[in-house]
């Protein structure tokens, strides 16, 4: 838009004047939208920037036509009149858009709403140097001359797409009322209005948030959300149960993220304005990509984070443009008409194979349309200098000081992307991601983490360059295959894993049998734990098997024994910090404990050697401490696995703060050393209870018999049987 | 007496039949709601009364400001994001980073 005050004519780029009727007047194109097609009148259609009317301040002041004045430069708005707000283009069905196009590209500004509205036909255009006349429709008027309309309130859908449906399909893939890509409000009977009511007296209208046109942001998020409906039944909306959803998911997701999994109308990949016209481009991932923007074409979004970090799926347009920087380090955008002088310069040297998008990629491609910007721009009285840049993919391409093609990551505002919301076209909830299970997202070709995603429309080649989806909100590729193992090997076969171990005890208890069966009456009269070490045993115990239930459903995400154990999967996950705090004090008052004991003597190579005898279908004599060789790696083991556990879960307690690869490791290899740690204990309490009878009343009463004692631990017994010795002597000597 | 209640009884089930045929002769109050607007007269954009049947300025184009205007308040309406698209707040110097950027709506927006 052109500024009020100006200079020089090569300041002024659109007018208000221009801007209502710009686009293409061919017969085959005169009804593809011009910008005032979409703005319905009034405001700076109607009045100037000094709040008079246009066309009586032009009729009175004919010289303002000729002035610098950015308002009426070169306007003929004496003939053409203005725009008013065109209530029916909202307010009556069947209004003839295209109709209203054709009136303002023929310069019939005062006789489009007219036009279109069908009570009336017209007849001449002023761009044609005629006088429009009107001939209305008398069969709409009673005989009192009133005309009687159908008018709409609140307006109908259909009038709402005839702007959001052109701009937003380009946008984010939006159609409305349309069985390919269809929306669970539209398909409820619900329709714009009922989601974007008036919210004041001047038709603002309620608004969600749009995170890249920044247009009235006063109004942002006056609609209601999808909590509000859907949590209160507003208009009759279910109430989710969302019972198979992780809890952090819904924090850190959008609704949107897993309820519009994928749009069905091609959206537009990205616009390239090197012609001095917009060319767009339509959505080229998956390949072979659409044919153009509108075509049924079904596409994954892409993810971006917001302020909070939470993700939404946005659609980013990459745009292929030319800025100029100026003495003061601004890069200019430039005016189309400067473009398209450019590009005729070069079109002949750079002989693109299809004029009207001639895809600049190649470094010689780019030095020639620099080349001939630069020529194009000297002596244009905007700038004080002359420094054209080409912007494309996330780089800047500029000419050096020896005239060659120089690029650099692309650091100014142009280079900066955000992605248009994607928002409407709401799958019913069968559709969602996770209706299926974890794996929508987490499997090997989601596309959550997998999607490809365009960077640079034009690479090396004339190809596209893409990236993995899960790149643009921070998750690094290896992180990502590091959470695939989690999903794709670990969990499935996690308790195939576990069972076949039992079944492999089973398999060992009937083949060898429990080692000194008979010791099972013995009488128990030597001391082997205190009372200290059979509680922090017991804590330790009780405390492992409740992270093991808890960890075990987490693992298969059941949310259903969440909630019915612990009423919520909050709650379950509180419970699991907890009694894992609860586990790292008493593993720490384990080590303390029995550190000494498992210190590791010569005589422990022969248990090692001969296995503990644990293979041997006979009783096999092994020397041992107070603890065995096995139980004391038992005690390190569990200690390093503890501290690895303790170490890993208190910082995914901390998750949400911190990055996702390094959750997306922390968890997958807590799940992974948490089986080791399962696999580890089921073995222990094997070898503690049936496997060595009279072992497990050690945990009881602290006791044990002397032929258990002598058999499996007979280095402590000579020791016990020493310190007996001359306490029985001096017990004798005494009587 | 007896006299006096039959013609009592005739003349109530009169006044209970002729109020319900007015009822149902009287378009609907439901149906008047659902016309968003009673019949107008279009008007040109100084204020004159179009009307094709007898002629009168009936090959001008009409004016919202004008029709509409007669009932609703037009210049409060057209204050709203949808008409005003930032033109109620473009200034030459609106966005110092970004000096061709004028407003914060799509009249004036890069």
């Amino acid at each position: 838009m052109a500024k009020k005050k100006n200079d020089h004519p090569d300041q002024i780029d659109l007018t208000p004047w221009a801007w209502i009727s710009v686009g293409p007047i061919d017969p085959q194109n005169i009804t593809q939208p011009s910008c005032g097609s979409c703005h319905p009148g009034g405001g700076g259609l109607e009045y100037d920037r000094d709040g008079q009317r246009y066309s009586a301040r032009l009729q009175a002041n004919p010289g303002l036509a000729q002035s610098l004045d950015g308002d009426y430069f070169q306007s003929r708005w004496d003939k053409t009149g203005v725009v008013e707000a065109d209530c029916f283009i909202c307010h009556l069905p069947g209004y003839d858009f295209k109709e209203r196009t054709r009136q303002l590209k023929m310069l019939n500004y005062k006789w489009a709403g007219t036009a279109a509205s069908g009570i009336g036909q017209v007849t001449g255009f002023v761009r044609e140097d005629q006088q429009p006349v009107v001939s209305y429709n008398t069969r709409l008027f009673n005989n009192d001359g009133r005309i009687v309309l159908d008018l709409a309130y609140p307006p109908p859908a259909e009038n709402c797409v005839f702007c959001h449906g052109l701009s937003d399909v380009k946008k984010r893939g939006f159609s409305w009322d349309d069985r390919v890509n269809h929306d669970v409000h539209n398909l409820q009977g619900m329709n714009c209005a009922h989601c974007h009511p008036a919210i004041d007296d001047m038709h603002n209208f309620a608004k969600g948030d749009e995170n890249v046109s920044t247009v009235r942001d006063d109004l942002d998020n006056t609609i209601k959300t999808c909590g509000q409906c859907h949590e209160q039944g507003y208009m009759g909306a279910p109430r989710p149960a969302h019972m198979k959803i992780r809890p952090n998911h819904l924090d850190k997701l959008a609704c949107e993220v897993c309820h519009i999994p994928a749009l069905h109308r091609a959206a537009g990949e990205g616009f390239d304005v090197t012609t001095g016209g917009m060319v767009n481009y339509a959505k080229m991932m998956p390949p072979p990509g659409a044919k153009k923007i509108g075509q049924e074409f079904t596409w994954h979004p892409q993810y971006q984070r917001d302020e909070h970090g939470k993700l939404w799926p946005v659609n980013v347009l990459k745009a292929v443009f030319f800025t100029n920087q100026d003495k003061d380090g601004i890069h200019y955008p430039l005016f189309a008409r400067e473009l398209k002088k450019g590009y005729e310069k070069a079109k002949a040297q750079l002989q693109p194979k299809n004029p009207q998008r001639p895809e600049l990629h190649t470094p010689e491609q780019i030095k020639t349309a620099l080349a001939a910007l630069t020529e194009t721009l000297q002596g244009n009285k905007r700038f004080q200098q002359v420094k054209p840049f080409f912007h494309k993919g996330g780089r800047l391409y500029f000419l050096d000081d020896k005239g060659e093609v120089a690029s650099r990551q692309d650091d100014t505002w142009a280079g900066h992307l955000e992605g248009f919301n994607i928002n409407h076209n709401v799958a019913p909830a069968s559709l969602a991601l996770g209706a299926n299970g974890c794996g929508d997202c987490h499997s090997a070709e989601a596309h959550m983490f997998k999607g490809q995603i365009v960077t640079d429309m034009f690479g090396p080649g004339g190809k596209p360059v893409t990236q993995s989806s899960g790149r643009f909100f921070g998750c690094q590729p290896w992180a990502f295959y590091v959470n695939q193992f989690h999903q794709m090997y670990l969990t499935p076969y996690v308790s195939i894993f576990l069972l076949l171990l039992v079944f492999a005890i089973t398999l060992h208890y009937t083949g060898m049998g429990p080692k000194g069966a008979d010791f099972y009456a013995e009488p128990a009269v030597i001391q082997r734990f205190s009372l200290a070490e059979r509680w922090t045993h017991l804590v330790r115990m009780i405390a492992f098997l409740l992270l093991t239930f808890t960890g075990y459903i987490f693992f298969y995400n059941n949310v259903s024994m969440l909630r019915m154990f612990f009423d919520s999967p909050a709650g379950a996950v509180i419970f699991h910090w907890v009694t894992g705090l609860i586990f790292l004090a008493a593993s720490a008052v384990s080590v303390i404990l029995w550190a000494r004991d498992a210190r590791f003597a010569p005589y422990d190579r022969e248990w090692l050697k001969k296995h503990g005898g644990y293979f041997s279908g006979t009783e096999v004599e092994v020397p041992a401490g107070r603890l065995n060789a096995g139980q004391k790696i038992f005690v390190w083991l569990t200690a390093a696995l503890s501290l690895f556990m303790g170490a890993t879960g208190v910082l995914l307690i901390f998750k949400n703060s911190l990055p996702l690869t390094f959750n997306c490791l922390m968890s997958t290899m807590h799940g992974l050393v948490a089986v080791i740690f399962v696999a580890a204990v089921i073995a222990h309490a094997y070898l503690g209870t049936i496997a060595n009878p009279g072992t497990w009343r050690a945990l009881v009463d602290g006791k044990v018999g002397r032929k258990w004692a002598k058999k499996h631990h007979s280095e402590w017994y000579k020791e016990v049987a020493a310190q007996e010795q001359p306490a029985e002597k001096q017990e004798e000597g005494g009587e | 007496m007896r006299r006096f209640a039959v013609s009592l009884l005739i003349g109530m089930a009169a006044i209970l039949a002729l109020a319900g045929l007015s009822a149902l002769l009287t378009p609907s109050p439901v149906i008047a709601k659902e016309r968003a607007c009673v019949p107008f007269h279009l008007k040109t954009e100084d204020g004159r009364i179009i009307n094709p049947l007898t002629g009168e300025n009936a090959d001008q184009p009409y004016s919202s400001r004008q029709t509409c205007g007669a009932c609703h308040d037009y210049d409060k309406i057209t204050k709203g994001y949808h008409f005003q698209q930032g033109w109620d707040r473009i200034k030459d110097d609106f966005d110092k980073k970004k000096p061709w950027v004028l407003s914060d709506g799509m009249m004036g927006k890069f």
